[in-house]
C-alpha cells in the first residue's frame, strides 16, 4: 500500500485514482471527495468486521481495517485524536458500528462515501447547515458535476447526474462558490435560505462556448471553419447606431469605415477584403435566421457571429462570398421576470477644424491670382479692411448629442419565455440642421408547446427619421454646394445675411448659396418603417432528430421629402423645388430543414442537416417633383400647389432564390472533426442557361491537445488545427441584368415631351455567378488553463467568373455588358489574442488584440487596365484611379508631383515614360510629361488593421480601454486639392500662405492661379490611424445599498469616444469614404467631420 | 412497445411528406424567370408604327443631351476652328488640348461623344429594324418614320467622318455585341455613299412640314439642305449646288425665310423660326435635356453667372465692318456685375465674351442659363445660300449672278437696314468670291460649328492657324490634325481598328 501525502491530508489511495490525481490538481479534487454526499456503496453495508484491538492508535486500527477491507480513509494526519489508543474486541459488526466505537470520544467524525472512501474530519464540519438546490444553464438544462464551495471553507460538492447538490454549510451567513468549466463562477449567499438554485451562464471566453453557425450551433471547441464571435457586452460597450460600428475593432478579418459619419449614416463592411468590382461586397447579414434581414440596435443583440471561410459561409452558397454575419437577438429565461433599463447620454463636439486663411488673407490671395492672370481688376482693393472674417466652419459646427434608452423585461414560466424592449436613439449632429431620431421594439416568444414541440416568433419593428445636410456633395456650381465643402471653400470675407435680410452667396467664382444657408434652407427628410416578424416551429421527431420550420416577413417603407426653398439658388431660379418619394420593399422567407445527431459507440458523434429554403423579394419605388410655389412654407405637401410638374417616376423589380442545402459534421472523439456543406442555389437574376450554381465546402479539425503525447504538457491547455476549403457565390447585382432592354425615356419636340424608347442593353443568358475559393489555415492555441488564448489563420480568396462590366466596342451602340469574367484575389493573415493578465478576487484585467493584414490583387481583366474618375464632378479634372491586373482594386492613378518650378511657380510633374519609334510606351523619360507618364500612385487597401481592448474590474468598478486602428492606407484627399489648388475659385487652408511668390520660391505650393488640380501624389496621404475609441469607468453601486430600493443590479459609467486619434492624415477624418464601391476607395471629399464624445450612462436592473 | 415504435415511425413519415410536399410546392411555384414590369423586352416591343415613332423619337431624346449636343460635340468643333477659344484656362484639359490640337487618343471629350454617337446611331438602328417587324411595315406612316431614323443616322455618321475620316459604319440593329466586335473601318468615302442614300430616301420619302412648323424633325427640305452640305464637302459642286438651289426656291413650300433681325434668331424664348431648317430641341428646365451654353460662353463672375469657357478669338472681332448687325449679338463686350455695368477688361477673364447663347436663355433656364429651352440651330436657311454661292462658284467657275444674289441675301440682312456690310463689289475672281464666302460663313456662324469643317473641308489648316492672318494662332499640323484620334478604348476592345489615325 503506497502512501500519498500532500499537504496537512494523506490518503490511501488505489493505483487507478492516482494516475488521475497526478494531472488534477490535488487539492480541488480532495476538496471535492471531502463533501460529497453519495449513498454508502451496497459493500459497506455488508462489510462485516471481527477485530482484536489492544492498545493501538486509532491510527493503527485504521490502517488495520484498510487491511482487512475495501474500505480506505481518508483523514488530515496532524489530527490528535488519530494517537488515541484503543482496546476492544468486535465479532461481525458493521463499519458503522465499528466506526463508531474507533472514533467514540474523540472531536472527529466520519462518513463514507462511494468507493468505499471513509472520511474523518472534525464533527463540527459534519454536523451544519444542509443546503441544498438544483444547478441548471440559462436554458434550464441540469449541469452535471458543477463544484460547489462554501467560500472560506474547503466543505464542497459536486451536483449530480439530475444538476443536484447537498452542502453543510458552515453557517447561515456563508457563501456558496459554483464553478463548472465554461460556465462564469457564480457566487451565491445562504441567506439563512436550505434549498438555493442556481442558473449558471456560459463563459464566453471558454472553449465549451456554443457558437452559431448557419442553421445550427456548435461547441467552439468542435468548430472547424473560421468564425468570429462578438458579444453583447463588446456591442453595448457604447453607444452606436448599428452593429457595424459596434463591431469595428473587434475581430480579425473586419474592415469597418464610414461612408460620411452623419447622423444615420452608413459603413463599409468588408470581411477578408472585396470580392467583386461590380456586383456587392457586402456581407450577407442573417438576423435569427432570417438571410437579409435588418438588425435590430446592439442592446438588444446576444451574440454575432462573423463567417469568414468558405466551410462557415458554404452553407449560404451563392451569397457567401463576402462573408456572413450571423446575429442573435435576446431570448427570455426561465426564473423572475427581469427589467432592465439602459440609458446614455453623449457630449459631442467635432473632433477637429481645419485652419484656413482668414479674410484678409483670403483677399490678398484672391488679388494675387487674379494679377497673375494678367487682369487689371482688384476684386478686394482693401485686404486688411476684412480683418479676420468670417470663421465659416464655427457657423455649421455646433455641439452635437445623442440620447440612448433601452428599457427591456424578459422571463419566463416552465414552457414560456420572453425578451421584450423598447429602444429610443436620437442623435443630433455636430453640423446644424442634422439629426437622426430611431425608435425600435422586439419581442421574442418561446414555447414549449408540448413535449416534443417548441413554437416561437421574433418580432421586431422600427422607424428612424433623418434629416439630412447637404454633406459629401459631389457637385458644386450655383446650386449644389455641399454644406462642410461649401465652409470650407466660401469667402470668410461676408457674413451669413446681406444687408437686406437675404442669405449672401459666394463674391467669388459660381455664386453658390453660402453653407449656413444651405444648411438652415434645404429641407430633407426621411422616415424609415420597418416590420419583421418570422415564426418557428422545432418539432422533435425523435432522439436527436429535429425538424424546424420558419416563416419570415421584413417589409420596409421609406419616405423622403425634400425641399428647396426661394431662398436658395437651386430654389430661387425655379420658384421652390419640392420632391417627394416613397419605396416599398417586401422580403419573405420560408425555410425547412431536419438535423440529426447520433453518436455511436461513443466516439463517434455525427451531426447531419439538410434543408430547403425560398425566399422572394419586391421593392417598389416611385417619386414626384414639382416646382413653382408660391410660398415655400408648404414644404413637399402641397405638390399640386406647384405650376411647373416635373418628371415623375416609379420602378418596380422583383427577384427569388430558390435553394437546397446539407451539412454533415462527424467528431471522432473530439479530436478528429470533418465538416461537409453543400448548397444549391437558384436565382432569378441569373441568364436562362446558368440559374443553379453549387457550392461545397469541406474543412477538417484536430484537436491536437486531446492526443496522449500532449498531455503531459500542461502549460498549453488548447491547440487545435483547422483546415477548410470551399466555394462560394456573389449574385448581388441589380435585377433584369440577363435581358436585353429597351430604356424608355423622353424627347422634346417643340417644347414638348414625347415617348421615346432606345436600346439600354444586350442580353446575357449566360450571366452566372461569381465565385470564390476560399481556403483557410488556422491554429487556436491556449495556454494556462486559456489565461492566454490566440487564434491564427491564413487564407486565400480567389474570386473568379467576376461580375464585371465588360466594356463593349462603343460603336456597338453598349458601353458594357455584364459578364462573367476576370478574377481577383484576397488573401491575409489574422491573429487574434485574448488574455487574462490578472484575475484574482478584486482584481481583473483581461486583454483582447486582434490584428488583420489583408492584400487584394486584380488577377485578370478582359480588356487590360481600365482608368477611371471619381473625383467628385465639379473638381473638373483627369482622371483618378485604375484597374489593372497584379494591382489592388481601386489604385490610384496619377502623376507624381515634384513640387514647384523654382523660376515660375508652377507644378513639375514627373516625367517618367516615353514612345519607341513604334509607338510603344517604354518606362524612359522623353523629356515630354503628358498622359504616358501617369503611374500607380496609391493604394487605399491597409496594411492591416487592428483592435484592442482592455477590461479591468476592481471590487465595483470597470474600466474599459478599447483602441482600434487602420494602417498603411492611402487616401486620396480631395477635400485638400480643392484647398490647395491655389486657382482662385475660393478660400484655401492656411499652408497656401506658403504659395510660391518671386520671394518666397522654396516651397511646394505652386504660384496663385497655377492649374494644379491635376491628379497626383500632391494629394494622396497616408491615411493610417489608431485612436482610443472608447474609454469607459463604470461603478456598480453594492448590493446592500441597492437591496432595499429593490434594486438588483445598478452600474454608472462615464465615457469617451474618439478622445484621442493619431494620424498624420490632414482632413477631417481619415475613416470615410466619400462614393462607395469596391471600385472608389479611399477617397475623402467633404465629408462629415467625426466627433468627439463624453457619454455618461446607466444600467439598472430589477 | 411495438405500437409505440410504428407510431413514432408513422409520425416520421407524416413529417418527412409534410416537408416534400412543401419544398415541391414552392419549389414548382417558381421557374426563377424574370418577368419584369417597368421595362421593355426589345423582342416583343414593335407592333404598330406607334412603337416605331417612339424608336425614332429615341434618337433625338439622344441628340439633346449634355454628351452630345447639349455641351459636348459642339464645343469639341467650335473648339478645334479658330472662331472660338478658351476664356477661363481652369477649364478641363480636355478643352484645352482639343483648342491646342494637342488632343490625345484619350480626351475626355471624344470619348464621351463617340460612343453617344454611336448610341443615337444604334437607336436609329432599333427604328429601322424595328418597322421592318411590323405588321404594316410598308404603310406610309411606317416608311416615313424609316426616312426619319435614315437621315438622323445619315446626320449621326456625316459628323463622325468628318472628324475622324474611316470609322466603322454599323448599319444594322446590333442584338449580338460579338457580331461586330471585330468589325474594321468603313472608308470614308464608302460612309459618304451611306450618308447619301440615307439622305436620298429621306428626301423622297419624309414630308414637306410638319404640323406647328415644328424644325427638330427632318423634312423633304432639312434632306435636301443635308445632301448640298455633303456635297459641298465631297467637292461634288454641281449637286451642292442643286440641291442648295431646290431649297431656295422651294422655300414657301418649305416654309423657310431669313429673319429680318439677326438677333432675335438667340432669342430662345423665340422657339424655331423661319429661318431654321434643322434643329435640335431642347426642353427648358429639364435635367433630362442638359443644355450649358449659355454658362459655357456666358462670363465668370457677372450677373449672367457664365463660365467663361469659350470666348471668341482674339482676332474675330475686327474681321466685322463696323455696323454689322450680327455683332450686336455674337459679342459682348460689357456687362452687369452685381448690377453696375462693368466692361470687359475689367472681368475677371478680360475678354470679350459671345453673347449668342449666354444673353437670352430664355424661361424656364436656371440663373446661369444652364438648361436653357434653346434649340440647338443644326442647318439655317443662311447656310443654304452661302452652299449655293460657294457651289455655284465653283461649277461655273466663278461668281455668278446667282451666287452674288445669294451671298448679298446673307449681308443685307446682316446690315439690318444700316451700310454695312455691303453688299459684296461684282467682279471677283473665283478664288477671291470663294474666300468671301468662307468669311461670310466665319461671321455667320460662330458658335454654329461649322467653321472647323469650312476649314477641314477646304484644308486650310495651316494658313488660319499659322498663317501671318492668322486670328487665333496655334501650331497646326496638316499631316495630323485634321482629323480627330479615334478613341483609344476602341482599339484597344478592337484591334482590328488600328491603325489610329496618322500622328496619335
Amino acid at each position: 500500500m503506497k502512501k500519498f501525502y500532500s499537504g496537512r491530508y494523506c490518503l490511501n489511495f488505489p493505483p487507478a485514482l492516482l494516475k488521475i490525481l497526478r494531472v488534477m490538481k490535488l487539492s480541488v479534487l480532495l476538496t471535492c471527495i471531502l463533501s460529497v454526499n453519495l449513498m454508502a456503496s451496497v459493500y459497506s453495508q455488508q462489510a462485516k468486521f471481527d477485530l482484536n484491538i489492544i492498545d493501538q492508535s486509532v491510527r493503527d486500527v485504521l490502517k488495520t481495517i484498510e487491511k482487512e477491507s475495501e474500505f480506505r480513509f481518508f483523514y488530515n494526519d496532524e489530527f490528535t485524536d488519530l494517537d488515541k489508543k484503543l482496546t476492544f474486541t468486535t465479532t461481525d459488526q458493521s463499519i458503522d458500528d465499528l466506526m463508531a466505537l474507533v472514533l467514540n470520544n474523540t472531536e472527529v467524525g466520519y462518513r463514507v462515501l462511494d468507493n468505499n472512501f471513509i472520511v474523518i474530519t472534525p464533527k463540527s464540519l459534519l454536523q451544519q447547515l444542509k443546503v441544498t438546490g438544483r444547478v441548471t444553464d440559462s436554458d434550464g438544462i441540469p449541469l452535471i458535476g458543477v463544484t460547489v464551495v462554501v467560500e472560506g471553507t474547503n466543505t464542497g460538492a459536486i451536483t449530480d447526474i439530475d444538476g443536484t447538490y447537498t452542502i453543510d454549510a458552515a453557517n447561515k451567513e456563508a457563501t456558496l462558490a459554483f464553478s463548472y468549466i465554461g460556465y462564469n463562477a457564480t457566487k451565491v449567499a445562504i441567506d439563512g435560505r436550505s434549498i438555493i438554485d442556481v442558473v449558471m451562464e456560459l463563459d464566453v471566453k471558454s472553449l465549451e462556448e456554443v457558437i452559431v453557425i448557419g442553421y445550427g450551433t456548435v461547441k467552439k471547441s468542435d468548430l472547424t471553419g473560421s468564425v468570429a464571435s462578438v458579444t453583447s457586452k463588446d456591442l453595448v460597450s457604447f453607444p452606436s447606431l448599428g452593429i457595424d460600428q459596434a463591431v469595428q475593432g473587434r475581430a480579425t478579418g473586419i474592415q469597418v469605415t464610414s461612408l460620411n459619419g452623419e447622423p444615420g449614416g452608413g459603413t463599409r463592411i468588408r470581411i477578408r477584403g472585396g470580392t467583386s468590382l461590380n456586383a456587392s461586397s457586402d456581407p450577407l447579414y442573417v438576423v435569427d435566421g432570417f438571410a437579409g434581414g435588418a438588425i435590430p440596435p446592439p442592446e438588444d443583440i446576444k451574440s454575432i457571429e462573423i463567417l469568414k471561410d468558405a466551410s462557415a459561409t458554404a452553407i449560404y452558397g451563392s451569397r457567401g462570398a463576402n462573408g456572413v454575419v450571423l446575429v442573435t437577438t435576446k431570448s427570455g429565461k426561465t426564473g423572475d421576470t427581469k427589467i432592465e433599463f439602459n440609458s446614455s447620454y453623449s457630449f459631442n463636439k467635432v473632433g477637429k477644424k481645419l485652419e484656413l486663411l482668414n479674410a484678409t488673407e483670403f483677399a490678398e490671395y484672391i488679388n494675387e491670382v487674379r494679377a497673375n492672370s494678367g487682369s487689371t481688376s482688384v476684386p478686394f482693393p482693401n485686404p486688411s479692411s476684412y480683418g479676420v472674417g468670417t470663421d465659416w466652419q464655427d457657423i455649421i459646427f455646433k455641439d452635437g448629442s445623442l440620447q440612448n434608452y433601452q428599457l427591456s423585461a424578459s422571463g419566463g414560466k416552465e414552457s414560456f419565455r420572453f425578451y421584450t424592449s423598447l429602444n429610443y436613439y436620437g442623435q443630433d449632429g455636430i453640423v446644424i440642421n442634422s439629426d437622426y431620431k430611431r425608435y425600435s421594439g422586439l419581442t421574442n416568444l418561446d414555447i414549449d408547446a408540448g413535449k416534443n414541440l417548441k413554437v416561437g416568433t421574433r418580432m421586431f419593428f422600427r422607424r428612424s427619421i433623418e434629416n439630412g445636410v447637404k454633406s459629401q456633395e459631389g457637385s458644386g456650381g450655383a446650386t449644389n454646394t455641399g454644406v462642410i465643402s461649401g465652409a470650407l471653400i466660401i469667402s470668410p470675407t461676408i457674413g451669413i445675411y446681406n444687408e437686406d435680410g437675404s442669405f449672401t452667396t459666394s463674391p467669388i467664382g459660381d455664386p453658390y448659396d453660402n453653407p449656413y444657408a444651405t444648411a438652415t434652407q434645404y429641407v430633407n427628410e426621411s422616415v424609415n418603417d420597418l416590420y419583421q416578424g418570422s415564426t418557428y416551429v422545432d418539432l422533435t421527431i425523435m432522439e436527436g432528430l429535429v425538424f424546424k420550420s420558419t416563416l419570415g416577413v421584413s417589409i420596409r417603407n421609406n419616405r423622403n421629402g425634400n425641399y428647396t426653398p426661394t431662398t436658395l439658388n437651386a430654389g430661387r431660379n425655379v420658384g421652390g423645388d419640392a420632391g417627394i418619394g416613397s419605396s416599398k420593399s417586401t422580403s419573405v422567407l420560408n425555410e425547412n430543414y431536419l438535423s440529426y445527431n447520433k453518436v455511436i459507440n461513443a466516439v463517434h458523434k455525427l451531426n447531419l442537416m439538410a434543408g430547403h429554403s425560398y425566399q422572394s423579394n419586391r421593392n417598389e419605388w416611385w417619386t414626384s417633383n414639382n416646382n413653382s410655389y408660391i410660398t415655400d412654407s408648404y414644404l413637399f405637401w402641397n405638390l399640386d400647389g406647384g405650376a411647373d410638374y416635373q418628371l415623375d417616376y416609379s420602378d418596380l423589380s422583383q427577384w427569388e432564390l430558390l435553394s437546397y442545402y446539407g451539412r454533415a459534421n462527424y467528431n471522432f472523439k473530439d479530436k478528429y472533426l470533418l465538416t461537409f456543406t453543400g448548397r444549391f442555389d437558384g436565382s432569378s437574376r441569373l441568364g436562362k442557361n446558368n440559374k443553379w450554381g453549387f457550392f461545397p465546402s469541406s474543412a477538417f479539425a484536430w484537436n491536437i491537445k486531446q492526443e496522449p503525447f500532449l498531455e503531459s504538457f500542461q502549460t498549453l491547455s488548447q491547440l487545435k488545427f483547422r483546415a477548410s476549403y470551399g466555394v462560394t457565390g456573389n449574385t448581388d447585382i441589380g435585377v433584369y441584368q440577363s435581358l436585353a432592354n429597351f430604356a424608355s425615356g423622353v424627347a422634346a419636340i417643340n417644347e414638348a415631351t414625347v415617348n421615346a424608347v432606345v436600346p439600354s442593353s444586350v442580353a446575357n443568358s449566360d450571366l452566372a455567378w461569381e465565385s470564390t475559393q476560399q481556403t483557410d489555415i488556422g491554429l487556436d492555441i491556449g495556454f494556462w488553463n486559456g489565461r492566454l488564448n490566440a487564434n491564427l489563420d491564413y487564407y486565400y480568396k480567389k474570386t473568379e467568373d467576376l461580375l464585371y462590366n465588360v466594356p463593349l466596342p462603343q460603336y456597338s451602340g453598349y458601353s458594357s455588358s455584364l459578364r462573367n469574367i476576370g478574377s481577383l484575389e484576397n488573401k491575409g493573415f489574422e491573429l487574434g489574442l485574448s488574455t487574462v493578465n490578472i484575475e484574482n478576487s478584486d482584481l481583473s484585467w483581461t486583454s483582447d488584440f486582434n490584428i488583420s493584414f489583408s492584400r487584394n490583387k486584380v488577377l485578370s481583366l478582359p480588356s487590360g487596365e481600365v482608368i477611371y474618375k471619381r473625383r467628385p464632378g465639379h473638381l473638373i479634372g483627369d482622371d483618378t484611379h485604375i484597374l489593372t491586373e497584379g494591382a489592388p482594386a481601386g489604385s490610384f492613378y496619377g502623376y507624381i508631383y515634384d513640387g514647384v518650378n523654382e523660376a515660375d511657380g508652377s507644378p513639375i510633374y514627373r516625367d517618367i515614360a516615353g514612345r519607341d519609334a513604334d509607338n510603344k510606351l517604354i518606362m524612359q523619360p522623353d523629356g515630354v510629361v503628358n498622359s504616358d507618364d501617369r503611374t500607380i500612385i496609391g493604394n487605399p487597401h491597409p496594411d492591416y488593421i487592428l483592435g484592442f481592448n482592455n477590461t479591468l474590474q476592481y471590487k465595483n468598478f470597470d474600466l474599459n480601454i478599447f483602441f482600434q486602428g487602420v494602417v498603411g492606407n492611402d487616401m486620396m484627399n480631395f477635400t485638400r486639392m480643392e484647398l490647395e489648388w491655389v486657382n482662385g475659385k475660393g478660400n484655401q487652408m492656411a499652408t497656401v500662405l506658403n504659395r510660391w511668390t518671386p520671394s518666397n520660391t522654396q516651397t511646394d505650393i505652386p504660384v496663385a492661379g497655377a492649374y494644379s488640380s491635376i491628379t497626383s501624389t500632391r494629394w494622396v496621404e497616408d491615411g493610417s490611424y489608431v485612436r482610443l475609441k472608447n474609454v469607459s469607468l463604470g461603478y456598480n453601486i453594492p448590493e446592500r445599498i441597492l437591496q432595499k430600493a429593490g434594486i438588483e443590479k445598478l452600474r454608472v459609467y462615464i465615457g469617451g469616444q474618439n478622445l484621442w486619434t493619431i494620424t498624420k492624415y490632414t482632413g477631417y477624418n481619415p475613416d470615410v469614404s466619400y462614393n462607395d464601391g469596391n471600385t472608389s476607395l479611399g477617397l475623402d471629399y467633404g465629408s462629415y467631420p467625426s466627433s468627439r464624445s463624453i457619454t455618461f450612462g446607466l444600467n439598472v436592473t430589477f | 412497445m411495438l405500437n409505440q415504435k410504428k407510431m413514432k415511425r408513422n409520425t416520421i413519415y407524416k413529417i418527412l411528406a409534410v416537408c416534400a410536399v412543401i419544398f415541391t410546392t414552392i419549389a414548382s411555384c417558381t421557374k426563377l424567370e424574370e418577368n419584369p414590369i417597368g421595362v421593355l423586352a426589345p423582342e416583343s416591343y414593335f407592333k404598330t408604327e406607334v412603337e416605331v415613332e417612339a424608336a425614332v423619337m429615341g434618337v433625338y431624346s439622344r441628340l439633346a443631351r449634355e454628351t452630345i449636343y447639349g455641351r459636348k460635340l459642339p464645343i469639341t468643333i467650335m473648339l478645334l476652328g479658330d472662331a472660338c477659344d478658351i476664356g477661363d484656362q481652369g477649364t478641363p484639359a480636355r478643352r484645352i488640348q482639343m483648342n491646342n490640337f494637342v488632343p490625345d487618343a484619350n480626351n475626355g471629350l471624344i470619348t464621351a461623344f463617340w460612343p453617344e454617337v454611336y448610341r443615337s446611331i444604334g437607336a436609329a438602328n432599333a427604328a429601322i429594324s424595328g418597322a421592318q417587324s411590323i405588321p404594316n411595315k410598308d404603310g406610309a406612316k411606317t416608311i416615313e418614320l424609316v426616312a426619319e431614323a435614315r437621315i438622323l443616322r445619315a446626320h449621326c455618321y456625316y459628323i463622325l467622318v468628318q472628324l475622324f475620316g474611316d470609322i466603322p459604319y454599323i448599319g444594322e440593329f446590333v442584338t449580338d455585341p460579338g457580331l461586330v466586335a471585330d468589325a474594321s473601318k468603313t472608308p470614308a468615302a464608302e460612309v459618304y455613299q451611306k450618308i447619301i442614300e440615307d439622305c436620298e430616301f429621306a428626301e423622297l420619302n419624309l414630308p414637306d412640314t410638319y404640323a406647328s412648323g415644328i424644325r427638330c424633325r427632318p423634312t423633304k427640305g432639312s434632306a435636301k439642305t443635308m445632301l448640298a452640305s455633303v456635297y459641298l464637302t465631297l467637292g461634288e459642286y454641281d449637286k451642292a449646288a442643286r440641291y442648295a438651289e431646290e431649297v431656295i426656291n422651294s422655300r414657301a413650300t418649305y416654309g423657310y425665310d431669313l429673319v429680318d433681325d439677326f438677333t432675335e434668331l438667340w432669342k430662345a424664348d423665340n422657339g424655331d423660326m423661319a429661318e431654321h431648317i434643322w434643329t435640335v430641341d431642347f426642353k427648358a428646365g429639364n435635367q433630362t435635356f442638359y443644355n450649358l451654353w449659355a454658362p459655357l460662353t456666358g462670363i465668370r463672375g457677372a450677373d449672367m453667372q457664365g463660365w467663361s469657357v469659350v470666348v471668341p478669338s482674339p482676332g474675330l472681332y475686327n474681321l466685322y465692318d463696323s455696323g454689322d448687325h450680327r455683332m450686336e449679338i455674337t459679342f459682348i463686350t460689357e456687362s452687369p456685375f452685381s448690377g453696375v455695368m462693368v466692361p470687359y477688361t475689367n472681368w475677371e477673364i478680360s475678354r470679350m465674351h459671345f453673347g449668342k447663347y449666354a444673353l437670352y436663355p430664355g424661361a424656364g433656364a436656371a440663373s446661369d442659363g444652364s438648361n436653357s429651352g434653346r434649340n440647338y440651330p443644326i442647318y439655317r436657311l443662311a447656310e443654304v445660300y452661302l452652299i449655293a454661292a460657294e457651289a455655284l462658284a465653283e461649277v461655273n467657275n466663278g461668281p455668278t449672278t446667282k451666287a452674288y444674289e445669294y451671298i448679298n441675301k446673307v449681308r443685307e440682312r446682316a446690315r439690318f437696314g444700316g451700310t454695312l456690310p455691303a453688299d459684296l463689289a461684282s467682279g471677283l475672281s473665283k478664288e477671291d468670291f470663294i474666300n468671301a464666302v468662307l468669311k461670310e460663313r466665319l461671321l455667320e456662324f460662330p458658335l454654329e460649328y461649322k467653321r472647323w469643317f469650312d476649314i477641314k473641308r477646304r484644308q486650310l489648316g495651316t494658313e488660319v492657324f499659322a498663317g501671318t492672318n492668322s486670328i487665333e494662332p496655334h501650331s497646326f499640323d496638316p499631316a495630323k490634325n485634321y482629323l480627330l484620334p479615334i478613341p483609344q478604348s476602341e482599339l484597344d476592345r478592337n484591334p482590328n481598328l488600328k491603325p489610329q489615325n496618322p500622328g496619335y
